[in-house]
């Protein structure tokens, strides 16, 4: 057997060029396969890890992915919001244990902006019921004095530089150039959270009160003309919310959480829904699993296309090697051994080309992991391969096994008809 | 073209294209009729259950307890759906099976029964907390099962790969938890000490 590997191995060097372009194709679809497998891992990780310890999510009527979309990872809109008596009224039902308010809209240089109760931080948790902290500074209070007082993301913090007592005005919507912002109220960092590797580090964290108050001199979206009401006489005004985006539920049992989802789509005075998280997410991976397939489908396909590279590439070279084979059986070998060469062949050009690819993969999320993290807030994971990924290396290597069974075969055949006597 | 690639390479493409457009159809099964849970062959029953004894999900719900309590006698055929009346009977069905209560006999029993996931908790390892409800879709399409036929299950060693209504054999012992609040329900837990893929009754 060892004799076999060094006269394939030596062989194979001779033709080193063309078969190490084929390791090469091998190794970018393997590149393909496993980078394609880490990031989808990866992401469904992510988007698990983002929220625990909530029952059930509360907003106006829309698809329960959209809801969970828009209030725990701050994607996309909302179609509605609810009104503030409606949340208390839940807040009422016996099988519930707290609410937690949440009001989305308004951005901070791409940053999306939540205007929540300071219970926010005692309740909200994300892996498996980890807490959130502070890195430095404090919680905002949601008192009048500390109305503009604001609670940052890791990320946040990171991105732009930002410091306890950093001086920040918000946009309103979405941003950007052209814009408006809500300058003539600014509000001041008090607090930057560690980081959780969730959507809470790319988010900044204001007061359901301050919330209406840099709303005040505002109708329809716009700053109403001609009135302006200055940051400190906006604390005389009533800022109570009239209405938010949606809410978080816990509750006393989770066995009432079927309950309690009913009481919230039938309240009669107002079309609510209630999701269950994890029930949300499976959803969402049912909708992105058709297109999951299909990546995957192409990624494999791709790999097929390397792999009949590698058969023609072998094919094409056996005429060439046809002295080669007929001094090896001339020395004693069998048509078996031939077989068993060219075999050995096929199955290093892909398992060099797999360990490419693996090391690409390897050096790709160690060196772009980063940048998506603060683009995205998805962590891709640098260390070991998973089981799946092990699962992926052990089939593209089992394909060049049964890709290079076929040359193989031909040269078994070929070494068994004319193996002593060429024709030259 | 190379005949090899004619005779090996599209094969096998084709093959990989029907598997995808071939995935299978699942048939849900309906934990609340027996059959599903009980179609085993004795023997095998017991070989499977060791400890755990097969619990059927009506078992859960105290011998006394009627899952459609007190309007038998009016005619709800006869009801629109939109109808108040039936609105109303329909409100009164729903606060009795949110107050249903557990059978207190089944506290402490190590049991295996099979049925519906509902995920809760996850966590990096995989999940941690589901309901066990018996049939599928609900809390979805169809009305929330009574609160005797929801055990909320906690695993000890986390399972990958469990999915919002995936069907599950779970064994553990069951826990009857007095809630708090003034309606008097009471709800299962459990600590499951297993949890495998359900595959039909033939199990």
């Amino acid at each position: 057997m060892r004799t076999l590997l060094t006269i394939a191995w030596r062989s194979g060097w001779n033709r080193r060029a063309t078969l190490a372009l084929v390791a090469f194709s091998i190794g970018l679809s393997t590149f393909l396969l496993l980078g394609f497998e880490r990031v989808r891992a990866d992401i469904r990780e992510s988007f698990s890890q983002s929220v625990s310890g909530t029952d059930l999510i509360v907003g106006a009527r829309t698809g329960g992915v959209q809801l969970m979309l828009y209030s725990i990872f701050h994607l996309g809109g909302a179609t509605n919001n609810i009104r503030m008596d409606s949340v208390r009224a839940i807040e009422q039902n016996r099988n519930v244990a707290w609410v937690v308010p949440l009001s989305l809209g308004d951005s901070h240089h791409g940053f999306p902006v939540l205007a929540t109760t300071p219970e926010f931080f005692t309740r909200f948790q994300y892996g498996y019921r980890q807490r959130l902290a502070l890195a430095s500074g404090r919680l905002f209070h949601g008192s009048l004095d500390g109305l503009y007082d604001t609670v940052i993301g890791a990320e946040v913090a990171d991105a732009l530089g930002y410091r306890l007592g950093q001086h920040i005005t918000l946009s309103h919507g979405a941003g950007g150039p052209g814009g408006i912002e809500h300058a003539d109220k600014p509000f001041t960092v008090v607090g930057i959270l560690q980081r959780t590797g969730t959507p809470v580090d790319r988010t900044v964290h204001i007061s359901l009160e301050a919330m209406e108050a840099i709303h005040l001199d505002w109708a329809g979206g716009a700053p109403m003309p001609g009135v302006s009401i200055p940051a400190a006489m906006a604390r005389k005004f009533d800022l109570a919310p009239k209405q938010v985006t949606a809410a978080l539920v816990g509750l006393k049992s989770r066995a009432a959480v079927f309950g309690v989802q009913r009481f919230v789509a039938d309240y009669p005075q107002e079309a609510l829904m209630a999701v269950l998280p994890g029930v949300a997410l499976d959803q969402l991976w049912d909708v992105v699993g058709v297109g999951e397939k299909a990546l995957l489908a192409l990624s494999a396909l791709v790999a097929v296309v390397s792999f009949a590279g590698l058969i023609a590439v072998i094919l094409a070279g056996l005429n060439e090697r046809r002295r080669e084979l007929a001094v090896l059986r001339a020395v004693g070998a069998g048509p078996r051994q031939v077989l068993l060469l060219l075999l050995v062949e096929g199955t290093l050009v892909a398992a060099l080309g797999v360990v490419f690819g693996a090391v690409l993969v390897a050096v790709s999320t160690f060196g772009l992991g980063p940048w998506i993290q603060s683009h995205y807030g998805i962590v891709l994971d640098a260390s070991a391969p998973s089981a799946a990924e092990w699962q992926l290396v052990a089939e593209i290597v089992a394909a060049g096994v049964i890709a290079s069974l076929i040359p193989a075969w031909r040269a078994y055949r070929l070494s068994l008809v004319d193996g002593l006597s060429p024709k030259v | 073209m190379n005949p090899l690639v004619i005779r090996f390479v599209l094969p096998a493409v084709g093959v990989v294209v029907a598997l995808i457009v071939l995935t299978p159809m699942h048939v849900r099964p309906d934990f609340t009729t027996d059959k599903s849970i009980t179609q085993l062959a004795p023997a095998v029953a017991t070989a499977a259950s060791g400890a755990y004894r097969l619990t059927l999900w009506r078992e859960l719900a105290p011998p006394a307890w009627k899952s459609t309590p007190p309007f038998r006698s009016e005619d709800v055929s006869k009801l629109d759906d939109a109808d108040p009346r039936a609105q109303a009977l329909l409100a009164r069905m729903r606060s009795a099976w949110d107050a249903a209560p557990a059978n207190a006999a089944l506290n402490g029993a190590a049991i295996r029964t099979a049925g519906y996931v509902v995920p809760i908790e996850e966590s990096r390892e995989g999940l941690r907390e589901f309901l066990l409800v018996p049939y599928y879709g609900a809390c979805i399409h169809i009305p929330p099962p009574p609160a005797n036929q929801i055990i909320d299950v906690s695993i000890s060693r986390p399972v990958k790969g469990l999915d919002a209504m995936d069907t599950v054999w779970v064994e553990g012992v069951l826990k009857v938890a007095r809630t708090t609040h003034d309606s008097g329900a009471s709800t299962y837990a459990m600590r499951a000490d297993d949890i495998e893929p359900y595959n039909g009754p033939s199990h």
